[in-house]
């Protein structure tokens, strides 16, 4: 394209800056509003995903290979020898991709208070590390969360509390058959109560420390049952892989199976896929309406020029340096768009970003597909999105600009010049 | 004022001056409608889906349990006979029957369920095959086997899960041992618990539905057995009430609790009796919120620039009117005028195709499969056919709301025609 | 097998079999008897026993020592005399309900009904297992299967089959019984596919009491090559008179 052309063109733009400006406008408006659509769908997988997986489940777990589903208790990391903890959950820790990791034990038994008992899952951690990679510290709604403080403290669901009818400070028996085939038992101290909002979790859950649990069902510290991981980018696909990964690499130590939490939460997993097939839908939907808003206003744009284009011709410039103008123009027009709309749309991207998009109502925590979502609705950024849409949005403006241009190169010059 | 009819009759002639130009331009707007209505169509059908498949795993839209069930769960919160009769009646009649999908009275009671392999505890239902079809998914995922049949005396249909962990077969035997409800008036101390029943039952049918809680633990047999190993007869705990629209929801549990009046029960909505379910579809609210609110910033986005291309490109005519005597508010006027028969005809086409392509999606439905060739494993809990749903509420909102704006926006390029400037407007080049 | 039980004498049995309740076309009048012996072997109005478990699993060696007071069958109190870490637990079965006496805890704590079925103690028995046994010929239909010379003893093999209504997790079951004393040898459980699932052992014959019995019994489940519980009964009386005052929460907490 020679430079005279796009000179040319240029200047065309901006003799009517107004027409220009008006087209300019429709379309990075049309392009920031996509960017919105964009952020908050992201966000809004990342934030269910995180949910689902931020309270106990987290984006993956290390098992030993017949542990799970069953959850056999004699199915430790490493067989009966166990390993050593802390190295383990150091190595995983390395790779760039896990964010934190943190051992567990699980158990399964009798919550027993003055009056009334209940049957409950029992979960061993240790405080300070679980706490990197799940969130359940910050839905204590009674009490305080696990200290070392008080080493047979133990952290239950509200609604379990009100079952069997215990405070904080009450004093409980878990009774639980151990490794060894004994039935462990042990007084322990309610020192807080959570909510989550979910029912599986709050009826259901007794959290301790490692330690405790370990020496009520008499495994030795080196035996766990799992490692629970957050990782950086939690999405399906990458998840997924990351876990497959991890597989291959602990493998070499000794036995053992990652589970990303999409095999671990399928109903979410579900959710998730659902959800972004109906945005992508919308997207689309959303799409075409930017689409047909850029192809009229091209359109017209060169209806109205007709005089203008007829007269280029009449002094002689050949059709296909017309059409080659045209698409000068529509691709300044496009790029200058979709920059002004990136300006425009980034302040807002950021802020939803850091604050979110506040949903209102007295709502407090949502919970979603047995997930909890706050309030806020938090977007995240999805370059991959935002460029697809961008040359989307480009070639579009492009290419119905084209159509016309192909009709303007066909005026015979005295019936355009005719026009009024 | 024949004035205005005349700037009116002209801006319509205005119009069809440029017949293709107007077609398209009302198409394109019209399209803006149709696309707002199957989005808005979608969103609602796919948020009214996904309630429904919730809540057929649960109790239903409404719920009719006896008072303080909800929050004890106790097995001696059972359902005076009578109540269960006259719901039925009343959820048949003439007045409520057209909203009413399905009604399924249940007894609900935990048990343990063991098998020459192993033994797992379960929460068991009691129902009746026919009506509780109509109501609940499971019946729908059975993966081998059959369901129970309507007449069948003994059966019990099991999760994918728990058969797993039994290792037991279709036909296989299991022996369902649950605690006896306590006949009211015994002594409180230790009657907190009744006699230990157990029973032998042959696996009828193996279910998947894709949810662990309930692949592993839940457990349907026919309500007159579940009555009988309870010490229960003609007894329940739970009727199960499910809708044609979520929205009736509301309307339908006011009804049964007037009708009921008196009676010692309770009478939930699923947002009550499964408030985390209906928090989560909190969140699908505001995403829907949302978009509407996109749609329609977009479709006005449209609409403002198409109409403002319009006149801006027409000055020499505007002036050409000015020189021949029109005022500036007639000017305006007629502008208005066009902009608005313009709005008309695409509303019209509009409406006309998003009607039709939302009542093939109402029918036909969306198949989110035909999009994407899955490589995740399929979903088992959300149906990947989405029906579109759209209200005549949404509708009549959606068309006024274009209108609205498409009116609103005309007043910026009308007031700008009516600024026309005289010499400058006709100034060919 | 069967936790010391106390019901009526065998002439009970003979009561049954004269009403012919159970009497089916493949049955065998004698082989009933005998079945519906060994069955009763622990019943007794009461007994008082002390019983040594050991249980060996893959890794695991465990021996327990308990005591046993039982009056009918659904009066049961076990002590745990070792090891050290369970002794004081205390186990009372009474009115189809289940208390647990924990010592280090000083609680009593009440087991629900899905409990019952866990192995006991990690053992392979469960609770459930003493309730069953003394149900056998009611709940089965009983077939001579086999009668004659095995391993050098004479003996009978008898397939229990499950009635139809019966409510018993079994496929079959295979008994075998000496003819010379009709003491047990075997005790061999199916699944529904004709699988083995565990199998129970009788050895150790001692005149207890006035009685004959095995004192030695031995669970294996299928499977595991090395898994088993024994139970050997140290010492047994029966008939002695047990106050319904052991069978009460409050002396569980001793």
């Amino acid at each position: 394209m020679s430079g005279r052309l796009l000179r040319l063109a240029w200047r065309n733009l901006w003799r009517n800056a107004r027409r220009t400006l008006i087209a300019m406008a429709a379309i990075s408006l049309g392009y920031a509003m996509l960017l919105f659509v964009a952020c908050l769908m992201a966000g809004l997988r990342q934030q269910m995903v995180e949910s689902g997986t931020d309270l106990v489940l987290s984006d993956a777990e290390v098992h030993a290979p017949s542990y799970y589903p069953d959850r056999p208790i004699n199915q430790t990391l490493g067989g009966r020898d166990g390993t050593d903890v802390s190295t383990l959950v150091a190595g995983i820790t390395t790779d760039p991709r896990v964010e934190a990791a943190s051992p567990r034990v699980y158990g399964y038994g009798l919550v027993s208070a003055t009056h009334q008992s209940a049957g409950a899952q029992l979960l061993g951690v240790v405080p300070d590390q679980e706490q990197k990679i799940t969130v359940l510290q910050r839905r204590m709604v009674k009490g305080s969360y696990l200290t070392g403080r008080i080493p047979k403290g133990v952290v239950m669901g509200d609604t379990l509390a009100t079952t069997i009818g215990v405070e904080v400070g009450s004093e409980i028996v878990l009774l639980t058959p151990a490794t060894d085939g004994s039935t462990g038992n042990d007084l322990y101290t309610v020192v807080g109560m959570f909510h989550t909002g979910l029912d599986s979790m709050d009826r259901d859950l007794v959290l301790m420390s490692i330690a405790s649990l370990q020496d009520l069902v008499r495994l030795s510290p080196g035996r766990i049952h799992e490692v629970g991981i957050k990782l950086h980018d939690s999405d399906i696909t990458a998840a997924t892989k990351t876990a497959a990964a991890l597989e291959m690499q602990l493998s070499k130590s000794f036995p053992v199976r990652v589970r990303a939490w999409p095999e671990l939460a399928p109903e979410l997993a579900d959710y998730v896929i659902f959800n972004r097939r109906v945005t992508f839908i919308l997207f689309l939907i959303f799409f075409l309406l930017a689409v047909m808003g850029i192809v009229n206003t091209m359109l017209m744009a060169i209806v109205a020029r007709t005089r203008e284009l007829g007269m280029l011709l009449a002094v002689g410039m050949r059709p296909v340096q017309l059409v080659g103008l045209i698409v000068a123009e529509a691709a300044i027009l496009a790029g200058g768009s979709l920059f002004l709309g990136a300006a425009l749309g980034s302040p807002v991207l950021w802020y939803l970003q850091v604050h979110g998009l506040y949903l209102g109502g007295s709502r407090g925590a949502i919970s979603l597909g047995g997930v909890v979502v706050g309030p806020l609705w938090y977007g995240r950024q999805d370059f991959t999105a935002y460029t697809q849409v961008a040359l989307g949005l480009a070639v579009t403006a492009v290419v119905s600009a084209l159509y016309p241009a192909l009709r303007a190169a066909r005026f015979r010059p005295t019936e355009a010049l005719r026009k009024v | 004022m024949a004035g205005v009819l005349l700037l009116v009759k002209i801006g319509w002639r205005n119009l069809w001056r440029n017949p293709r130009g107007t077609l398209l331009t009302a198409l394109a707007l019209g399209l803006g409608l149709t696309l707002l209505l199957i989005s808005l169509g979608l969103l609602d059908g796919s948020h009214e889906q996904l309630v429904r498949n919730a809540v057929r795993f649960g109790t239903g839209h409404v719920v009719i349990q006896a008072q303080g069930y909800q929050d004890t769960g106790s097995l001696e919160l059972l359902l005076p006979a009578q109540v269960v009769s006259t719901a039925g009646e009343f959820m048949h009649g003439e007045a409520l029957k057209h909203v009413l999908r399905g009604m399924s009275p249940r007894l609900l009671a935990s048990g343990l369920l063991s098998s020459a392999a192993n033994a797992s505890g379960v929460s068991m239902m009691g129902v009746i095959p026919k009506e509780e079809r109509a109501v609940s998914l499971i019946p729908k995922r059975i993966v081998e086997g059959n369901y129970l049949n309507d007449d069948q005396q003994s059966g019990v249909v099991i999760g994918a899960e728990l058969a797993r962990k039994l290792a037991v077969k279709v036909g296989g035997k299991v022996v369902l041992m649950t605690q006896a409800v306590p006949a009211p008036g015994t002594e409180a101390a230790d009657a907190d618990e009744g006699e230990m029943q157990s029973t032998l039952l042959r696996v009828n049918g193996i279910f998947r539905t894709g949810i662990q809680a309930i692949d592993a633990h839940v457990i349907q047999l026919p309500l007159p057995e579940a009555q009988g190993l309870l010490g229960v007869p003609d007894r329940v705990n739970q009727v199960a009430v499910l809708l044609e629209r979520e929205g009736d929801s509301l309307m339908v549990a006011r009804s049964l609790r007037k009708q009921l009046t008196g009676l010692p029960v309770e009478v939930l909505t699923w947002r009550e009796s499964m408030p985390t379910l209906a928090q989560s579809f909190v969140l699908d609210e505001a995403f829907n919120y949302v978009m509407n609110g996109v749609v329609l910033a977009m479709v006005g986005l449209g609409i403002l620039n198409t109409i403002l291309m319009r006149v801006l490109e027409r000055r020499y005519e505007f002036g050409l009117c000015s020189a021949l005597g029109l005022r500036p508010v007639q000017l305006a006027v007629m502008v208005v005028g066009e902009s608005l028969a313009l709005t008309a005809i695409s509303l019209a086409l509009g409406l006309l195709l998003g009607l039709t392509s939302q009542h093939y999606f109402a029918t036909a439905g969306l198949d989110l499969r035909w999009f994407f060739k899955s490589s995740l494993p399929s979903a088992l809990v959300f149906d990947p056919i989405i029906y579109s749903r759209l209200s005549v509420t949404r509708i009549a909102s959606s068309v006024g709301t274009v209108f609205l704006t498409a009116t609103v926006i005309s007043f910026y390029p009308a007031l700008k025609a009516a600024r026309t400037e005289l010499p400058g407007a006709l100034r060919v080049f | 097998m069967g936790w010391p039980k106390g019901s009526i004498a065998i002439c009970l049995a003979l009561i049954w079999l004269s009403l012919g309740h159970f009497s089916q076309a493949a049955d065998d009048q004698q082989a009933r008897e005998i079945v519906d012996g060994v069955a009763r072997l622990f019943i007794s109005q009461s007994s008082i026993a002390t019983v040594e478990m050991q249980i060996t699993k893959e890794d695991l060696q465990r021996k327990i020592t308990m005591q046993f007071w039982s009056v009918g069958e659904s009066n049961i109190l076990i002590r745990i005399r070792s090891p050290q870490e369970d002794a004081g637990t205390a186990i009372l079965k009474t009115g189809g309900k289940i208390w647990y006496y924990l010592p280090k805890a000083n609680r009593t704590v009440k087991i629900p009904a899905s409990m019952m079925m866990s192995p006991w103690m990690g053992s392979d028995f469960t609770l459930d297992d003493l309730v069953k046994q003394s149900r056998l010929t009611n709940d089965y239909v009983i077939a001579t299967s086999f009668d004659g010379q095995r391993d050098g003893v004479a003996m009978s093999e008898y397939t229990l089959t499950p009635k139809p209504s019966a409510v018993v997790v079994w496929g079959k079951i295979i008994l075998e019984v000496r003819h010379s004393d009709h003491m047990p040898i075997r005790q061999r459980y199916y699944d529904e596919d004709g699988k083995l699932v565990r199998e129970l052992t009788f050895s150790e014959y001692k005149t207890v009491s006035g009685r004959l019995i095995p004192t030695r019994l031995a669970m294996r489940p299928t499977g595991q090559a090395v898994e088993q519980t024994t139970v050997t009964y140290e010492k047994i009386i029966f008939g002695e008179p047990i106050s319904a005052e052991t069978f009460s929460r409050k002396n569980l907490k001793q």
